[in-house]
């Protein structure tokens, strides 16, 4: 009883009530005093002149993240769920069909830069509270120009590289979907196939929110529809008005299987699902990234806030 | 200490025409500095300091710079702005484009 008292004051005093963390906190980013150590995702630039591997996309430029108070055309500024600023992913206004690969600066996206610590990693969780909504530069809703987003781990273990994740496919070329996906490569999807070259430098499975076929129901080669994963998340009735969300995703690191996501009051058991291991890469055994994207369904610049995140370890599934 | 943070706002765009760089937020921030950097041939380049209510609707703040065709890397500075910024960019065409980089250095 005494130690549940003292876990829960400590707890409290972290500002954690609203997260489930496992027993290590390695990770808890509330972005009112700036942006934590997160920043956006970019290419390599070891090629001469400073140059990127060859790409089928412009991997870097994707839009700039930034802090936030979430201030809107026409409604007061949102401020965050806790305080006055959130970590806000931006796109630019550039987007192609679904079935295309994305065009370049269709997605934000942030990464924050770690490493595995020692055997609590068994079990890592990622877990934020965020919203979603499109720039108010039009008429409507806009709820429909949202394409994607989602959060995912990049790792590299002493054997295989692999990212376990999960996006919420909202909007397939103007049409709803609002269901999620969990990452995981398509039977005999070759490495031309997941990056449309055959110079291509990522293997089937690493990067999926670009790599891969898509397919016109909003399906691809990189994602698997998670069972039962129809959600209609709260996107509010104007894209001045923002809700704050919860998601959080739990994976094994020993088994590299799924345990769970959980999405506001759902939880989806996804025990036993795999991932999809890749050979490891030069230089980054022990890796674990955490990383948040976003993408736009058309010509029209989308946004993700992050109010606050949370990156915990544990031996066991839970605190 | 004041908090500080840097961002690349624009990475090796090419410019063909009239540029209004991604539109950021920096409420937060009281002073900006932006570095505009060339890759390779460019025309001379005006460089307009923006400011917007809303990230659409944008106004001129401030007096533009230049990057001359003979230099590859300017700064433009920023003081008393509102939430959003921008740099808008003029001279490149479809016959002499521009490829730049455009830096933010935030600090508030």
């Amino acid at each position: 009883m005494k130690e549940t008292l003292a876990m829960a004051l400590m707890v409290h005093e972290r500002g954690l009530e609203k997260f489930r963390p496992l027993e290590k906190v390695l990770v808890h980013d509330d972005f009112d005093r700036g942006f934590n150590g997160w920043l956006d995702l970019t290419p390599n630039f070891v090629r001469p002149g400073f140059q990127s591997q060859p790409s089928q996309l412009d991997l870097g430029s994707w839009g700039p993240s930034m802090i936030s108070a979430a201030p809107m055309r026409f409604a007061a500024g949102h401020g965050s769920m806790e305080g006055n600023y959130s970590l806000k992913l931006a796109t630019r206004p550039t987007a192609r069909e679904y079935e295309q690969p994305p065009a370049e600066g269709a997605m934000s996206t942030v990464i924050k830069r770690l490493s595995k610590l020692d055997d609590d990693h068994r079990y890592i969780q990622l877990e934020a509270w965020y919203s979603y909504t499109p720039e108010q530069d039009r008429w409507g809703t806009g709820e429909e120009d949202i394409r994607a987003f989602g959060l995912w781990f990049d790792v590299q273990d002493e054997t295989h590289r692999w990212q376990p994740g999960i996006r919420y496919v909202n909007s397939v070329n103007g049409t709803k979907v609002k269901r999620w996906q969990y990452f995981q490569v398509a039977d005999g999807v070759t490495r031309e196939q997941w990056t449309g070259s055959p110079e291509g430098w990522e293997a089937p499975g690493i990067d999926a929110i670009w790599c891969g076929q898509r397919y016109a129901d909003g399906s691809a080669d990189g994602f698997q529809w998670v069972p039962d994963g129809e959600q209609k998340l709260v996107y509010n009735e104007s894209p001045d008005k923002l809700n704050w969300l919860y998601m959080r995703l739990l994976v094994d690191l020993d088994r590299r299987e799924y345990v769970e996501f959980q999405s506001m009051g759902r939880t989806f058991d996804l025990r036993g699902t795999a991932t999809t291991p890749a050979p490891p890469y030069d230089g980054i055994t022990g890796l674990i990234n955490p990383v948040f994207f976003i993408e736009t369904d058309t010509d029209r610049r989308v946004f993700m806030y992050l109010d606050s995140v949370v990156y915990s370890t544990g031996r066991e599934p839970q605190a | 200490m004041l908090t500080s943070a840097t961002t690349l706002v624009e990475r090796r765009t090419v410019l063909t025409t009239e540029y209004g760089t991604h539109p950021y937020e920096a409420a937060w921030a009281s002073e900006a500095l932006f570095f505009v950097r060339t890759e390779g041939p460019h025309p001379a380049l005006t460089i307009q300091p923006q400011v917007s209510p809303d990230g659409v609707d944008w106004l001129d703040r401030g007096a533009p710079v230049t990057l001359p065709a003979d230099r590859d890397l300017v700064d433009v500075d920023m003081v008393r702005f509102g939430t959003w910024v921008r740099l808008l960019l003029t001279g490149a065409t479809p016959q002499e484009p521009a490829t730049v980089l455009v830096r933010l250095e935030l600090k508030g």
